[in-house]
């Protein structure tokens, strides 16, 4: 078993019709045994840029604590919004200053730009980001989730019409992951504000 | 004969004194003032700008109130140089803490943080004390809203409504004979727009001579810091009726 | 073989740990406290290496008292709760990561709310209504999910306690004959008999 698949948990970031989503699962668990279903995986950096973190728990609380910290030191110092891309960036670096022992951490980022222009990116644990202009998918259901997505997604896609996607794609993709699930969080972030809601899933 | 025990920061002179840390606090008794005003809502910060030039380009930030994090501001008067590393330390210090402990910093450990490196630099040789004088606005839930005032030295205290830097006699007196502890955020910024304005040299006060902010509660319990734009400003002035005060001003001199 | 259990109630947090220290096949010592108080209203359980436990939860001890000794303040349970993750993801990275799991319990002394935060050796840290730590999870949550609810009374929590411990003297391999149980509430930490 690879240590990224000890806590389990799935991230999918999608783009809509001037509008992004982010979802991940609430598992938490330690390899079989599920212990909390309330965990958190996606975290705000600003109004309008979210990130996921799928991989090893305590990484995911770190980096998310981590990544607080410097976005809030940005907006002082520069007094002014980060960029989504500018974020990915500050990830980016984040995670490859410990090029030789990482975090075990697979980040997932999804924001709107200035002029409200979606983007969404993936990296990897040291920092290398792939920037597609469809989805992204993340975590221990991963190859589930690439199926659904790839079924599901299409261009253009309205906030509404988002969340249903991204939410079926979720659900239905950790429904085939033993360590995924347990629930599911979805944000559709827009440019009058972020639509947040749970969904409920199979609890077993 | 000072000279003889001046020339260090580290060194007392025969009366007991430290020379240099008491020079920092000259050095801020020219700055532009800050006024601090508590009340049961919120707390106000307004300072007095004295580097205007039309000339001048004018900046986004703000050049004597800095937001620490989402609890605490500063108002600074003294060197603005020492100020930015001060703050910067300030800033890292209070996200350190949240880093550590997922809460924000209490208000009292902060001042005390940023005291402690003062402190430093009047005992350390070879070093120059910083000239900043802070007064701190902040918010947490163990005491509420407060105000604290730190100085070169490292000395740091509370206070319902105090000031530093040029002229602090006059308002101190003002603030004396109007501050009650009862008083709204509207009346603390009214007060703090009036004692400004009848301490302040100049003749005419405008925007461009003023920075102003307030740490309050909005609706939903969440603590904000507004500074103020020019243009919030401007309208407070015109609200304050701040051109009679001054014209009382004139009269009485 | 050690276990640690906890379950938050309508107002306190009742905790136990088993008692036996053993070290390969010799039981060594059957009345062991594998907690520490680190405020009046806030304890924390470990196990795992031994010597890294006790040197780790004496070494946050301390430096929760002197958190309050400097600052006239006593860390919530939140606050002491994120600072222990901290201090042992910091250890995890280091040259000999400290190898302890814990279970830290505390109420709210103005309030009464409790809660509990379960960490393990990697520093995943979860708040959680009920937890267990070592072999004991696998027997006992699903006992706790089955009977806790939300505001359980000091009675109906040790009933509940008691249903995991007769667990896993039915299913349990290991042999735990004694148990250190403690409820911390708005009065403090006491040890009680079940």
């Amino acid at each position: 078993m690879s240590i990224m698949e000890y806590n389990g948990g799935a991230i999918i970031a999608m783009k809509g019709k001037g509008c992004v989503a982010i979802a991940a699962d609430r598992r938490f668990g330690v390899q079989a045994l599920t212990l909390g279903t309330d965990f958190q995986k996606v975290f705000p950096a600003t109004d309008k840029i979210y990130f996921g973190l799928a991989g090893l728990a305590t990484d995911v609380q770190t980096l998310s604590e981590k990544f607080r910290m410097k976005v809030d030191m940005y907006h002082l110092r520069e007094e002014r919004e980060i960029t989504p891309k500018t974020f990915a960036h500050m990830v980016s670096s984040t995670l490859y200053e410990k090029r030789f022992g990482g975090y075990f951490c697979f980040p997932t980022i999804a924001g709107l730009d200035a002029k409200n222009e979606p983007y969404i990116c993936n990296m990897d644990g040291i920092g290398c980001i792939t920037t597609p202009n469809d989805f992204v998918v993340s975590g221990t259901a991963e190859n589930q989730l690439y199926g659904m997505c790839e079924a599901l997604w299409e261009p253009d896609l309205e906030p509404e019409d988002l969340f249903e996607t991204i939410s079926q794609a979720l659900m239905n993709g950790v429904d085939r992951d033993a360590i995924s699930g347990w629930g599911g969080i979805v944000h559709v972030i827009t440019p009058e504000g972020v639509i947040t809601r749970t969904l409920k899933g199979r609890m077993d | 004969m000072a000279r003889r025990y001046d020339g260090r920061t580290t060194i007392f002179s025969p009366e007991g004194r430290l020379y240099q840390v008491e020079y920092a606090m000259e050095a801020i008794s020219h700055a532009g003032m800050c006024i601090g005003i508590l009340s049961k809502e919120g707390v106000v910060l307004a300072a007095e700008k004295k580097t205007t030039s039309k000339l001048l380009e004018q900046m986004q930030s703000h050049e004597k109130l800095y937001k620490l994090n989402d609890y605490m501001c500063v108002a600074v008067a003294g060197l603005t140089a020492d100020a930015n590393t001060l703050i910067h330390y300030c800033r890292n210090q209070a996200h350190s803490y949240t880093l550590s402990y997922n809460e924000p910093i209490p208000c009292e450990q902060l001042v005390q943080r940023m005291c402690d490196l003062k402190q430093g630099y009047t005992q350390y040789g070879g070093l120059r004390p910083f000239g900043v004088s802070f007064l701190y606005a902040g918010h947490d839930e163990h005491h509420g809203f407060q105000l604290y005032h730190s100085d070169p030295s490292g000395n740091y205290s509370g206070w319902k409504a105090t000031c530093i830097g040029a002229n602090t006699t006059n308002a101190t007196a003002l603030l004396k004979q109007d501050y009650t502890e009862e008083c709204s955020l509207k009346e603390a910024i009214s007060l703090a727009v009036k004692v400004l304005a009848k301490t302040m040299d100049s003749a005419s006060i405008g925007s461009d001579k003023l920075e102003f902010a307030t740490l309050s509660k909005n609706a939903s319990g969440k603590i904000v810091y507004k500074p103020y734009t020019s243009a919030d400003i401007e309208k407070l002035l015109l609200d304050e009726n701040v051109k009679k005060i001054l014209e009382d001003k004139e009269k009485d001199a | 073989m050690e276990v640690l259990l906890g379950i938050t109630g309508k107002d306190f947090v009742l905790t136990a740990s088993d008692a036996t220290v053993a070290r390969g096949i010799v039981v060594q010592k059957r009345g062991e406290d594998k907690s520490r108080a680190l405020n009046k209203h806030n304890l924390m359980l470990f196990t795992g290496e031994a010597g890294d436990t006790t040197q780790f939860a004496e070494y946050i001890q301390c430096n929760t008292q002197l958190y309050r000794m400097r600052n006239g303040m006593d860390l919530s349970t939140k606050a002491v709760a994120s600072y222990v993750r901290k201090e042992l993801a910091t250890s995890l990275r280091s040259r000999n990561p400290y190898t302890v799991n814990l279970l830290i319990g505390g109420v709210d002394p103005k309030t009464g709310t409790p809660s509990l935060y379960w960490l393990d050796y990697l520093s995943s840290s979860v708040k959680l209504n009920y937890a267990a730590h070592g072999y004991a999870s696998y027997f006992c949550m699903s006992t706790m999910d089955r009977y806790w609810k939300e505001g359980l009374s000091l009675d109906e929590a040790v009933n509940l306690l008691k249903k995991c411990l007769e667990e896993l003297k039915v299913r349990f391999i290991g042999n735990l004959p004694k148990f250190v149980v403690k409820v911390t509430d708005v009065n403090g930490i006491r040890e009680i008999e079940i």
